[in-house]
């Protein structure tokens, strides 16, 4: 119960923010998927597959839920374009149990670092080997 | 109250011994840097007889960086977005810890009294302020009596 912690709407707010701001080199964004839902659940994300990958230059959306007790507890999280990456479902939902930072989610985590990590695991050479579905194909 | 700097204690007992008229701020139990604000509508403005539900945070570099606000019941107002935020110098460049709570919620009172269509943050509704003036008035009216009247959210 400390007297410090951050509301929900604060933390969601200055997310969004520097998601406006933008991540710099561009290859990952988020940001709200409706503009007017000022209770800031649903989110959309998006990550360019990194270079020399299997995932090389694809556009991959995905859409984060931030629940009632966000950040405390982890956005659920699905991907819109199909994938095939371990931890990803056959309906594209992210399992947390196979996603070490969703497991170890705590309340400094954020939406832009989520992102940024699924983006550096598709960099893993044992994933190269995976079959990947015709380019911008949806769940 | 262990960790909460003496500048806040003092500010919450003012604020909750002396409320100012049409406002009330109240500390949330598990967090007092958290306060759950209602503003009333003020006379002679298209808000007039609604309550207006704000939150308020103090972060932990207040009062050297501004309290942060946002409304949470829905208002047609042309420095105010569609999620609540708020467009007003005094929430950014022109903060100053000598600034208060009770002075930031006056200010967003007065905002609601005076809106300023040359300074939008609601691009749209800034035009339509603009353009037709009455039309515009008529509408946060609206709006005022659908979300900020006893029933609305």
């Amino acid at each position: 119960m400390s007297t410090c912690e951050k509301p929900r709407t604060f933390v969601l707010l200055e997310e969004l923010d520097e998601g406006i701001k933008g991540e710099g080199d561009g290859t990952i964004s988020w940001g709200l998927c409706d503009d007017e839902d000022s209770s800031l659940t649903k989110w959309i994300g998006t990550i360019i597959g990194p270079p020399k990958t299997v995932f090389e230059g694809r556009i991959y959306q995905l859409v984060l839920h931030c629940g009632e007790k966000y950040p405390k507890v982890a956005p659920e999280v699905k991907f819109n374009t199909k994938v095939n990456l371990p931890f990803v479902s056959a309906t594209g939902h992210i399992d947390s149990r196979r996603f070490h930072y969703l497991l170890n989610w705590t309340k400094s985590c954020t939406m832009k670092s989520l992102l940024k990590e699924i983006r550096r695991l598709m960099t893993e050479r044992s994933y190269q080997k995976l079959k990947q579905p015709p380019e911008n194909m949806e769940y | 109250m262990a960790g909460l700097p003496r500048r806040i204690t003092k500010e919450t007992q003012r604020l909750l011994s002396e409320p100012v008229q049409g406002i009330s701020a109240t500390p949330d139990e598990n967090n007092l840097r958290y306060f759950h604000v209602t503003i009333n509508g003020p006379k002679d403005s298209p808000f007039e007889g609604g309550v207006f539900k704000l939150e308020l945070f103090l972060p932990e570099e207040y009062p050297m960086a501004a309290p942060k606000v946002r409304f949470n019941t829905k208002i047609y107002h042309p420095n105010i977005d569609k999620i609540g935020r708020i467009c007003l110098d005094i929430l950014k460049d022109k903060w100053s810890p000598a600034l208060q709570v009770r002075t930031v919620l006056l200010s967003i009172q007065a905002l609601l009294s005076a809106p300023n269509p040359d300074d939008p943050l609601a691009n749209d509704v800034a035009d339509n302020w603009k353009r037709n003036e009455a039309a515009a008035i008529k509408t946060a009216r609206e709006w005022t009596q659908k979300y900020a009247m006893s029933g609305g959210q």
